[in-house]
Formats: structure tokens, sequence, C-alpha cells
């Protein structure tokens, strides 16, 4: 059987298991919540609410009805892409998903587009004299950025930078005078579609510190990665191979070593956007970035069922994307790869 | 890395529009339509985009706003006739007449999250005339106009509304007050001045609301300059400390507001250990709340000793018993405790608010060095949600939390603590005390509570600080601190206020005029820097006594 065919089988058994996947993922998720100890309405209405009142809540909520009855009712809105209404602002949770996941992913890409670059220019940096001076520090570098606590980290750059320094702003999207750019809700390729400087000049300003602080976080992962893995390829047969045949060091590492040194680096990505898809719930509350990690996060404190169960479910089925595409590309990319 | 985007981003800082302000708290707004409010912070909101028909001044005094007159009530109390100004317009330029105010407060009753406060008291609402309505009650209710100044009963446009008179509409606001809403997001709403309003013109351009989600953030907004004016909601008490001593230093203005919250603990009394009242007694006088004030609060939550807050009429000064080891002693052992045999008694505390864990911890320690031999607390916390789920099953022996009431008035903190609807055996079996955690009743209590809201005057104030003596005996809660509402704004800015309700008066805020010198060099405003430019700005903002005062109540605005 030829590889396409190969490929595309695995790609049909991937996307035929998705939904299997979201559905166990989604009906986990409503049993867990239903398990949980915590009460919306106590949430809603505050702990002294009286009992009429709660009742009558309780039934205009639908939380009255039996669990198979409200799962039945859950199961069929989410086969009509019906997510349901928010218990507590009574907002669709599409309109809030659609509000907070730009957010999230506008500040992962540039996160992880920072990560990557200084990552990779870490990793490779050494590579010249490995056990050197260069390398070693690089080595550091890839085990303290990934062993720094990320609360920790953002606070101390939130305070040097925005409160001592006072050179950028503390946290949010935009400054407070600045409405938002009309469109996607991903504010950098909004303002930049309008025309609009303020908006973008603002944007930036408020994502300079959150994306530095997960970028550099998130650095060490590709410094590593890449190091060990050039490593690796630097001492296998094809590049003594190659050596031998006479080509210069640049062209044996970056024609032969540095591409097979990167495929588990895309891996690596791989993994890193399906983790930050989720947002990164540490990062968006101390720059109180309106994302859906910390609006996930709001929506379990406030046991509002529809909201949790909806973000979980859009967040799964975009992981889901994600690892199937990344898989693809890295069997596209590396013809040793079988299924 | 950091610094060098910083750097060239630095000086692509956007201008502060003339006129506007930043103000910052911790409050997400999901939405602004007065049946869903149910937070403080969408009531701060509210009050600056809406008017109630009665608001209570920072004295305390209760005055009309949208009323023009106190209700007229029929002689059996059961109908109250409430004139209304005319001339008022909405935000939509119609006109608001008895038909809007009754469209209002139906669209409340049905659909509101705390609808329940005006359903449970009033049967009926109707207009009497096209500026007067009459309100049909269940029963007599006497703190009436005091639950009509709740800002949610604020009136909204039937024009703007009529689509959504049994669904909120999140993300607009058409009411009567100083500013219209001009932009909202759950972190972010711009009020803007509402050319029409019938009152005095806001004292500044316009207001521009920010959330900041947590302690840090926000402390470092106001101490960096990039927000004018700080809400203390959801700031960490060390952090309120150090704005404090700015403000004592002259660096920044300080504003407290009407102490309306108050901080207890629940005592379950139908299950043993605490259904003895002798322990109950014991454990009354065990709390040195001085010492947890200044531990935990740093002194900016004083002590208490009563259910209602003292600035409320009714309330009845230190009703519980003082800290006194000795007697805690005596009665802990006449309960057949002490001398090897300490009572283990569990606490609960609310994990997600630091303040309750350090105030559980410092009790634990203050009773393990005064009563060590006679009393041992277990201290665990629990996720807020979870605990007001477990408190109203009478799973929490000893739980500390908080209440506010929705409206200024004795009666909103004793019968959502004490209000029982049925008793069993002694014990509350369903109400407010089963819900609050305690399960505490007394025979005749609940007719006193019902009595006190039909009857009013000195009767009723005596009623209700002898139903407080009587909860003071049985020791169901235990009352610990005041929490005061606070704000902190820029050198440049004007003191924050607050009005009776404890709402900061957003219409009041604005940028001092610079110090003379400063006007001569040509500087517009102070530098953003606090400490480099508060002298000028303390002396801009007048004497010190006055940058610290609760709030003053002599300025036109407040007395409309």
């Amino acid at each position: 059987m030829s590889r396409r065919t190969d490929l595309l089988r695995y790609l049909g058994a991937r996307l035929a298991l998705a939904p299997l996947m979201l559905w166990l993922i989604s009906t986990l998720v409503f049993l867990l919540l239903r398990v949980a100890p915590g009460d919306p309405i106590d949430a809603i209405l505050g702990p002294k609410a009286p009992a009429a009142a709660r009742v009558a809540l309780r039934q205009q909520l639908g939380l009255d009805q039996p669990l198979p009855i409200q799962y039945g009712r859950f199961l069929g809105d989410l086969l009509h892409g019906n997510l349901g209404v928010s218990q507590n602002s009574k907002e669709p949770v599409l309109t809030i998903i659609r509000d907070s996941l730009p957010a999230s992913l506008e500040l992962g890409f540039v996160a992880l587009l920072i990560a990557a670059v200084l990552g990779l220019a870490v990793g490779f940096s050494g590579i010249a004299r490995p056990e050197g001076r260069v390398d070693l520090a690089g080595r550091l570098f890839g085990i303290g950025t990934y062993a720094l606590p990320p609360f920790w980290a953002a606070m101390v750059v939130q305070l040097v930078f925005a409160v001592w320094l006072g050179w950028l702003p503390v946290g949010g999207r935009l400054p407070a005078t600045v409405l938002p750019p009309e469109g996607t809700g991903f504010y950098l390729f909004d303002s930049l579609r309008a025309g609009n400087g303020r908006q973008l000049l603002g944007t930036l300003r408020h994502l300079v510190l959150p994306a530095s602080t997960l970028g550099l976080l998130l650095s060490g992962i590709f410094t590593n990665a890449l190091r060990l893995n050039l490593r690796r390829a630097l001492g296998s047969d094809y590049v003594e191979a190659a050596r031998s045949r006479g080509l210069s060091e640049s062209r044996v590492v970056l024609h032969h070593a540095l591409p097979n040194a990167l495929l588990p680096v895309l891996t690596i990505t791989g993994i890193t956007i399906a983790s930050l898809i989720g947002g990164a719930l540490l990062i968006e509350v101390t720059y109180s970035w309106p994302g859906i990690a910390s609006r996930l996060q709001e929506a379990i404190a406030q046991r509002d069922y529809p909201l949790v169960q909806g973000i979980v479910v859009v967040v799964a089925a975009l992981v889901v994307m994600v690892t199937v595409v990344v898989d693809l590309l890295v069997a596209l990319l590396d013809p040793r790869i079988r299924f | 890395m950091v610094a060098l985007l910083a750097a060239s981003l630095t000086a692509c800082a956007p201008p502060r529009p003339e006129g506007r302000l930043i103000v910052a708290s911790k409050s997400r707004i999901d939405s602004l339509d007065p049946v869903q409010a149910s937070r403080s912070g969408q009531m701060q909101v509210l009050s600056a985009l809406g008017d109630p028909l009665y608001a209570m001044a920072a004295d305390g005094r209760l005055e009309p706003r949208l009323a023009t007159a106190l209700p007229q009530l029929s002689a059996d109390g059961l109908r109250a006739r409430i004139p209304l100004r005319r001339g008022v317009l909405f935000h939509d330029g119609s006109r608001f007449d008895a038909a809007a105010m009754v469209f209002s407060l139906r669209r409340f009753m049905a659909i509101g999250t705390l609808g329940y406060q005006l359903a449970d008291r009033v049967k009926a609402v109707r207009a009497s005339g096209t500026h007067e309505i009459e309100l049909e009650l269940k029963a007599p209710f006497s703190p009436l106009t005091r639950l009509l100044s709740a800002i949610a009963l604020t009136p909204v446009s039937p024009t703007a509304y009529r689509q959504h008179g049994d669904k909120p509409l999140n993300g607009r606001f058409v009411g009567t007050g100083p500013y219209r809403l001009s932009f909202f997001s759950g972190q972010q709403q711009r009020l803007t001045p509402f050319q029409g309003y019938w009152g005095p013109r806001p004292a500044n351009g316009g207001i521009d609301l920010v959330t900041l989600s947590n302690s840090t953030a926000l402390f470092g907004a106001l101490r960096s300059g990039e927000v004018d004016v700080l809400l203390a909601n959801g700031l960490e008490i060390d952090h309120q400390q150090a704005l404090h001593r700015d403000a004592a230093a002259g660096h920044l203005h300080e504003g407290s507001g009407p102490p309306l919250s108050i901080g207890f603990f629940s005592l379950l009394t139908d299950q043993p250990p605490l259904n003895n009242p002798t322990v109950r007694n014991a454990l009354a006088r065990s709390l040195d709340r001085r010492t947890i004030s200044e531990r935990v609060s740093l002194g900016m939550r004083p002590p208490l000793r009563q259910l209602v807050p003292p600035s409320l009429s009714g309330s009845e000064p230190d009703a519980w018993p003082a800290y006194d080891p000795v007697t805690a002693r005596r009665l802990f052992r006449q309960a057949g405790y002490c001398n090897g045999r300490p009572l283990r008694l569990p606490l609960t505390f609310r994990s997600d608010i630091p303040s309750d864990r350090l105030l559980a911890l410092t009790w634990q320690a203050q009773v393990r060095r005064d009563l060590g031999d006679c009393l041992a607390l277990e201290v665990s916390g629990m996720e807020s949600t979870t605990a007001y789920d477990q408190l109203g099953k009478g799973a929490l022996t000893l739980f500390f939390y908080d209440w506010i009431g929705d409206y200024p008035d004795a009666e909103n903190f004793l019968v959502p603590l004490l209000g029982c609807s049925k008793v069993k055996g002694g014990r509350c079996a369903e109400g407010n005390s089963a819900l609050s955690g305690s399960f505490w009743s007394a025979p005749g209590l609940e007719a006193e509570l019902q009595r006190s809201s039909r009857i009013g005057g000195s009767e009723r104030q005596t009623l209700l600080r002898a139903i407080q003596r009587r909860t003071a005996a049985g020791v169901p809660y235990l009352p610990v601190w005041l929490m005061v509402e606070k704000a902190w704004s820029g050198p440049g800015i004007s003191p924050p206020r607050f009005d009776g309700s404890g709402r900061l008066q957003l219409e009041r805020l604005q940028r001092l005029a610079p110090p003379l010198e400063q006007a001569r060099s040509g500087m517009s405003r102070p530098a953003p820097a606090p400490r480099r430019s508060a002298p000028a700005a303390a002396a801009a903002a007048g004497s010190a006594s006055d940058r610290f005062a609760t709030v003053p109540s002599s300025s036109p605005e407040v007395h409309r």
C-alpha cells in the first residue's frame, strides 16, 4: 500500500475518533461538575437567599431535573452546536468563548514565536563548541527557564517593568482610554486591518510583558530539544558520511543535521501549541489578560456548568485538531514514519 | 529582551484624554442590566449610570432622588404612594415617568437575580398618576424607603428594554444617571457624562473603569500612575496597608465608605459540642478581636461585637462578650473540658480569601497561647462556593465568612442571619438561620423579627437592640470585625468620596488644579509618580483632615 494511502487512512482514523474523544471529554466534564461539591445557586444568589428564590432559580436553570435529563439535553444541544447559556451572565457560551479565546490564542502565538526564536537561537549557539562556555550557558538557560515558577517569574517581571520602572502597563489587553478594534478579537490583526496606529501600539505595549514572560518560560523547552537532537544528529552516520565527502561543517550542520534535529522540535511545538490553546492561566491571571483560561477559572469558581462544559469542549476540539495537523506535518516531513 | 521591547514601546504610550479618569477594581462585570446585578462591582457601576428612588447620603440620611418625597403610607401600612421627579430623561432621550418606573420594578421582581427582595414584600406595583406610583405591600414594612434605595431598583428605559422584558440585556444600560454607558466589555466600561442629566453635571469628563485581576496588578497600577483611582475591592490587606501609609504620608488620597460589611463566625448550634450554650459562651470569650484585627488586618478592620454595623440605627454596641480568657476557662471547665481534656473544634475558613486564612491561623495561635489546655482549634480551608453549600447542610462546626446588607438597614443584617421559617424542637429547620449554618432559634424570635419590620421609630430601634442582645446571649454567631470599603486616588486627583450605601461617587472625582508653581511653569498635570509629586498634590487637595475624612456630606452634589 502506498504511503499516501497510509496517510489518508491514518487521517481518517484520527478524524473518526475525534467525535468519540469529544463525547468522552464532555461526558466526563458534565459528570465531574455535578459530582464536585458546591452549588451554582449559592454562587449566583449567595448563601442567604430565601428558599423560594433558590427553588425558582434552580427550576429556571433546569438544575431541578434528574441528571439523565440534564445530560440528554446537554448532549442534544451539543450535537446542534449549541453550547448553552452562561448561568451567571445569561450570555451565550459561544459568545463568551468567541470573546476570550482570541485573547489566549494571540498571547500564545506571540509567546510561541518569542520562545521558538529565543530557544532555538540559544540551543543552536553552543553547537560550534560542545561543552564550551556558550554551550554551558545555553544548557543553564534551558534548565533555568524551564524551572522558573511561572507565577513568580510573571510577578517579578511585572513588578520591575510595570511598577518600578513604569515602562509598560501592568495588565489588560489595551489601555483604558483606547477602545478595542472591531473584528476577529485578535487585536494585532484587527488594528492592523483597521490601520489604527493607536490600537496597534496599545496592543503591542500590553502584549510585551505577558508574551515575553510566557515566551521566556517556554524557550527552555526549545533550547534543550534542539541542543540534544542536534548533538545526536551530528554524531550520526549520515553526518559522518557527509563530512567524509568533504562538505563544509556549516553545510553539514545546516543542510544535514539541522533538518533532522528540527523534527522532534516540531512535535514539541505541536504539544506546546495544544497546551497554549487552553490559555496560560497563571500568566493570564498575573497580567489580567482576559483569556479563556482565566474565564474558565472564574466559571469553575462560580459553578457555571454550561460555561465550563462549553470551554472544555471547544478547547478539546481545537487540541485534537492541532495534534492531528502536527502529526500529519511530521509524517509528511519525515519519510521514515510509518502508520 | 523585555527591556529592549519595553524601551522601544515606552515612548509610544497613548496620551490620556483631558478630564477623563481611569478607575480600577478587581470586579469583572458580566452584565449591567439591573436585573442581573448582585455583585458589588455591578452595583458600583450602576450607581453612576442610574438613579435610585431614594439615596443614602454619606451621613446616613435618606434623600429622595428620583422620588420627590418620602412614601406616603396608607393607614394600614399596606399601600405606599411615591411621587416621582418630573423632567427626567433616560439616556435614549425618552421621558422618565410612572409607567417607566412601574415597568422597571415589575421587570426586576419578575426576572431579577435579587428580585425576591422586592417580590417578597410587594404584592403589586401600579402607576397612580403620570408621575406617581403606588406599591401594594404584602405586609407593613417599615424599612421600605431604605429598600427602595437599592441601586438595583434603578429604572431603565421601557423603550430600550421593550424586547427584554423577560430576559436580561447584557452589555447595555439605558437609565437616568449622570453618566451614560458608551462602551461595555467585561474588563472595561466607558462612562460618558450624560448631557441631559437632571442633576448636577459630573465633575470630570468621563470615567474609564478597568478590571485588573490580581492585587499586585491593582496596587502597581496606582503606584505607577497607570490608573487614577483604585477601589479596595479585591486588594490584599498588605497592599491596602501600604496604600494607607502612602495616604498618611500625603502621597495619595484615601477615602472610606460607611462600614456596612461584617466578618463573623457561624457556630453550628444544633450538634455537639456547640449545642451547649456554655461552650458557645466560652468560645465567645476566647476571641481576642483586637489582636486579630491588628495582626491580620493591620488595624484596618476594627473589632466588632455586634451584628448590626454601628453606623445603622438599631445597632446595639458591644452586645457580644469581650475577650475574657479567665471567664472562658471557667466556662470550659464547667462544660467538662480543660485539664488535659481540651475541646477540639474544627474551624473552617474560605481558602480563596487570604485574610480568612490568616484570621483562622491567628485565632488558633492565640487560643493555643491563652487557653491551650481547654481549646484546640483544628483549622482547615474550603473553597467559598463549596463552603456555602456545606454550610446550609450543617457540615461546618465553626465557619468564618462575611455579610454585606443589600440595603443599609439593621433588618438586612438580622433577618438574613436569624430568620427562620420552620422551627423544630427548638432548632431552626428551614430559613436563613439554617442557611447561615447556625440553625439557631429562640422562642418568639421570628415573631419579633417580623414585628420589627412592621413598626418604626424608637419602638423599632428598641426592639432591634433587644433582638441583638438575645442573639448575643445565645451566641449562634461571633462577630469579629467590621469591613470598610476604601478607595485611593493619585496625587493629582480629588480624594475619593463614598455615599451612604458604600458606593464610590464617581461623579465627584476630578483632576485637581495644578499648584501655582506648576501652573506658572506651564505644567498641566502633576507627574504620575506618586512620591515625587505628592507634596504639591497634597497642597492642592486641601487640608490633611479633609483628605483623610471618611465622607464629608456637605457637598451640593449629594443633596440633590
